[in-house]
């Protein structure tokens, strides 16, 4: 599966991007944002199952941070890459399967989440958080990366103009980051929201992030997240495989 | 080379490709000429695997470009009409990426000697966002080239450029041809077809309505065509050879001038619309 271009590509544009202070600050801006208002400034009065907001809060911005910087970049790229600049056309040309158009896409969105994830964590670490990493939280944070990345692609393809992928952004992807336990745990929502937030991917990355042991719970988290990985995976595929302008 | 029987795409209502059926042979320059709309791109989008048709089949090599997309695109090369590199990455690093999905061996030898043939080789590491218009077309055009393929598609190669960076275009073009390649190009410059293709089709509003040689086409509709103003608007006669022009010269009044039939005037003869008249927004 030649799916090593297209990551290449990705990346090469992302370490281009880098070097432009601005563009790392607005991509990060917000999760800082939640970070130094709601962690350093509530978060050393208020102490959630015993621990402080700090320590509760952050997995969650990390969630969140992974989530919308994976999703962004897949679906923004492609949407554009496709739409306006027409550069998503040169795969569909190539001697290259869908899967490993597919996947070259969402491997690159992983490398945005996960950069994005890692100066959060620097930051928890410089400001005391005392967070804990073990395989469960690395596992959990690549397979949130890859859902969303996914997710990006299959919105990156449907969208029939840029605004379209924003717009699934503000009414999907914004929601879910509010509502699914990144700032607040959700059993102290009404049962109803509780119902339906549980159907949400983000919730499981949430409770995946800050659960550190190996547990039935854990287990069936991981699998929500491995399902809705491996839908926005094969729809992926199967809207390139029948691409047609 | 390229197989196409009773080829349409219906976008709803439009009729973008109708019933088209075309042989192109090996090594073969073929130039497909028409207004905007008449279905040039949606023929080149079909054919590189972008749209799929409606109806009919078309087979690139005798592989069927939608049952067999990876044997064809194996085979194929193509300069789109919009420039799609990556501005954002160098000449080099656009060259590569293509290199590499088309899993071209010898590759940093190969993206070397197309810099060279591009004239680029001084800008390698440069950003193509910083390139002028014509840097940008013979980068893409050589990149259509990177896998050597048997069939190059370019849609519309030399849009917008000036002569000078036309003309070195054309030799790229006749390079291709002497190597070997099958050239399926489209245009709205008269010239270019004239000069490079050795058989045009002509499409309006997705039908093909002509397809010979330029010389050919252009002796079936007259030797001489005589221009002339009526009551405001440009007439046109077309006349055997230069004596019959002078003849109906004499008969009129306003602007009259004589010139050899062009691929332009086929069209005009055809339809009773210039190319310009339809391709003006």
């Amino acid at each position: 599966m030649n799916w090593y271009p297209i990551f290449l590509r990705e990346v090469l544009i992302f370490e281009r991007r880098l070097l432009r202070l601005g563009y790392v600050v607005s991509a990060l801006l917000m999760p800082l944002l939640y970070l130094l208002t709601f962690g350093l400034g509530l978060g050393r009065q208020i102490n959630i199952s015993g621990g402080s907001y700090l320590n509760f809060l952050l997995p969650g911005l990390i969630a969140m941070s992974s989530m919308i910087n994976s999703y962004t970049w897949v679906a923004n790229g492609l949407a554009m890459g496709r739409i306006y600049f027409r550069t998503f056309q040169v795969y569909i040309q190539a001697p290259v399967s869908p899967a490993a158009i597919v996947w070259g896409q969402v491997a690159s969105g992983i490398v945005r989440g996960v950069f994005s994830s890692l100066i959060l964590l620097v930051l928890g670490f410089l400001i005391g958080s005392g967070l804990k990493l073990n395989l469960l939280f690395l596992l959990s944070l690549i397979l949130n990366c890859l859902l969303f990345a996914a997710l990006g692609v299959v919105v990156g393809l449907r969208a029939k103009t840029h605004e379209d992928a924003i717009n699934f952004s503000n009414f999907f992807i914004m929601p879910m980051a509010f509502f699914s336990g990144t700032f607040f745990p959700i059993k102290h929502m009404p049962w109803v929201l509780q119902v339906i937030v549980s159907c949400l991917p983000l919730t499981h990355t949430n409770y995946l992030l800050r659960s550190l042991i190996w547990d039935l719970k854990t287990l069936a988290a991981l699998g929500v997240l491995l399902v809705y990985s491996a839908v926005s995976l094969v729809l992926g595929i199967l809207q390139v495989r029948h691409y047609s302008e | 080379m390229i197989d196409i029987e009773h080829l349409s795409k219906h976008y709803q209502a439009i009729i973008a490709l109708d019933d088209l059926t075309l042989q192109i042979s090996t090594g073969e320059i073929f130039g497909l000429l028409g207004p905007n709309g008449a279905g040039k791109t949606t023929l080149i989008n079909i054919l590189t695997g972008l749209t799929r048709p409606t109806r009919g089949w078309a087979k690139i090599a005798g592989f069927d470009v939608v049952g067999q997309p990876m044997e064809v695109k194996k085979l194929l090369g193509v300069s789109p009409q919009e420039i799609n590199l990556d501005k954002e990455l160098t000449a080099y690093q656009n060259l590569l990426i293509y290199g590499k999905l088309h899993q071209v061996p010898g590759l940093k030898g190969r993206i070397q000697e197309l810099l060279e043939m591009a004239e680029l080789t001084e800008r390698a590491n440069h950003y193509v966002r910083d390139f002028s218009g014509g840097m940008q077309r013979r980068l893409l055009m050589v990149r259509a080239i990177m896998s050597r393929p048997r069939v190059l598609f370019l849609d519309e190669p030399t849009v917008g450029l000036d002569p000078q960076v036309r003309r070195y275009l054309w030799d790229l073009i006749t390079q291709f041809k002497a190597d070997g390649i099958t050239v399926l190009l489209t245009t709205h410059y008269i010239e270019e077809a004239e000069i490079l293709c050795d058989r045009v089709g002509i499409l309006n509003r997705g039908r093909l309505i002509a397809l010979d040689t330029p010389h050919a086409l252009t002796a079936r509709t007259g030797g001489y065509v005589v221009e002339s103003l009526r009551n405001g608007r440009r007439h046109y006669s077309f006349v055997k050879d230069r004596e019959e022009a002078h003849l109906r010269a004499r008969q009129e009044l306003q602007g009259v001038f004589i010139r050899r039939v062009n691929l332009e005037d086929v069209f005009l003869g055809l339809t009773g619309e210039t190319l310009r008249e339809k391709t003006a927004p």
